[in-house]
């Protein structure tokens, strides 16, 4: 080993750094608020709508889940622009991110709705509440409190796959590490120096979510247990 | 690249002094064994699109064969091209193997330290490709505009450090990711070699993309041995001699579509 480190060489370009980390988080801010709500529509529809509504967010969820995510970023970006229709990248790469992750997003969600129980549903009718009050209240938040660990384990997968968008040219944090790696070939220190940041940002995330839970669910904040 | 590079030649260096010493006292003067013999005998990689290659029908062409058959037919001697490829240029020379190189052999320090070359002949330049029909002449023209460059390339590098604020940079993965985007028309501007560019138009005919700023030239010379003193002479004066005549300018701007630098051009 005659191999000297260099943390600071990496270190050095702290400011490209922090706008890989900026751009690497609004990516996943945007795609998880997104995500989730056409996660719970789509599971909605699922689950209740009419049979070709079903049928088709069938499709999408089937579709999605099975090709990769850089085929439909690539697509969304390459492929559309040649038909003529020219996304800026960040923003074809954050339509495409969110597509995905709205498929992830809707088993999710269908997965609690299946589990609430027929009683519940048959309750809220006695008690007089409308559809959607049905929905809103006895459905989708409880639902949503279920399998709130599923889903918040998923968004850190989504922010940890964004790095795989620096090859259609985001400048996202891995993007930005590759750059530097090119520049100083540091390249044991800047991938070390990039996996801790990856893995303080999917703690971070993850604490985000967690608090965000405590907010959305009182049950969960005022009990302590889960539901 | 640079790094590699400068080992590559302090290795190649190394090897070949051993070789150089063994032979250098048989050819005294190699300008007069090639007069005696009549042929010139020339290092050329065939490999190195669009500068040198071979085509389809196993014919070298490209420009710096051009340089090679000109340099022989100036000096009306026959010609010997000799394959070669990019780490056995130098030590062809030193091991006698040919008489010179023409073969995209830029001029360095590291090299100028194994070898001698002539005069600048023509250049290897990175430029900024865009659409014909836009005017942009200056990298303060491209503000506002999505310039494509390889991520961590060389070229990305100069472009990074060169460009002004402004300037949409937009980094892919590798050169065929960056000619997608060119293809696709998510960007409309790419820096690369100019042979890149044909490679684009050919790919996206409505891209049309013609160079448009120089970013950089390496200046390429013919590699001679050391030592070698009348040979390097009558290549500077063929060279100045090209020049002034715009022959050698020709032959690149076929090529290329681009006139050599005029550093080039108006040396004396």
């Amino acid at each position: 080993m005659t191999y000297t480190f260099d943390f600071a060489a990496g270190l050095a370009y702290w400011p490209l750094l922090l706008q890989g980390i900026w751009t690497t988080l609004r990516l996943t801010l945007f795609c998880t608020v997104f995500g989730i709500l056409i996660g719970a529509l789509c599971a909605v529809i699922r689950t209740g709508g009419p049979v070709w509504a079903q049928r088709l967010i069938g499709l999408y969820v089937e579709f999605i889940r099975n090709t990769p995510l850089l085929i439909q970023a690539y697509f969304l970006i390459f492929g559309v622009a040649s038909l003529g229709v020219r996304l800026p990248i960040l923003v074809g790469a954050t339509i495409a991110l969110t597509i995905n992750i709205g498929a992830y997003t809707t088993e999710i969600v269908r997965a609690g709705i299946e589990s609430i129980h027929k009683g519940q549903l048959e309750a809220a009718q006695c008690l007089g509440l409308g559809r959607v009050q049905t929905y809103l209240h006895v459905v989708i938040r409880p639902a949503l409190e279920r399998v709130y660990p599923a889903l918040a384990s998923q968004y850190v997968l989504l922010m940890l796959a964004s790095s795989t968008l620096s090859s259609v040219g985001v400048a996202e944090l891995f993007g930005m590490a590759s750059r530097i790696q090119s520049d100083t070939f540091r390249n044991f220190e800047v991938f070390v120096l990039l996996g801790i940041l990856y893995l303080v940002l999917a703690v971070t995330v993850r604490a985000g979510f967690s608090l965000l839970g405590l907010m959305l669910f009182p049950r969960r904040r005022k009990l302590g247990t889960p539901l | 690249m640079k790094n590699l590079r400068a080992v590559i030649t302090a290795g190649v260096a190394t090897l070949v002094a051993v070789g150089a010493f063994a032979t250098s006292s048989a050819h005294a003067d190699t300008l007069q064994d090639i007069l005696a013999r009549g042929k010139i005998r020339i290092s050329v990689d065939p490999a190195v699109p669009p500068y040198s290659v071979m085509d389809e029908s196993g014919n070298w062409t490209g420009p710096e064969f051009e340089v090679a058959r000109k340099l022989a037919a100036d000096w009306k001697l026959e010609l010997e091209l000799v394959p070669t490829s990019p780490s056995k240029r130098i030590p062809d020379l030193l091991t006698g193997r040919s008489d010179v190189v023409v073969s995209s052999l830029s001029i360095t320090d590291e090299r100028k330290k194994v070898v001698d070359f002539s005069k600048p002949y023509t250049v290897i330049s990175v430029v900024v490709g865009g659409p014909k029909s836009e005017t942009v002449t200056k990298l303060e023209d491209l503000i506002g505009k999505r310039v494509a460059v390889t991520l961590g390339s060389t070229n990305d590098a100069d472009l990074t450090r060169l460009a002004p604020a402004g300037v949409e940079i937009v980094r892919f993965e590798d050169e065929a990711t960056s000619i997608t985007a060119l293809s696709s028309g998510q960007a409309s501007y790419y820096v690369t070699a100019p042979a890149l560019l044909i490679a684009v138009n050919e790919r996206n005919p409505a891209a049309q993309l013609e160079p448009k700023i120089v970013l950089k030239n390496n200046i390429v010379g013919v590699g001679v041995k050391k030592g070698e003193p009348a040979l390097l002479e009558k290549l500077n004066a063929w060279v100045d001699a090209g020049m002034a005549d715009g022959s050698l300018n020709a032959i690149y701007k076929a090529a290329f579509g681009l006139d050599l630098p005029p550093e080039l051009t108006q040396a004396k």
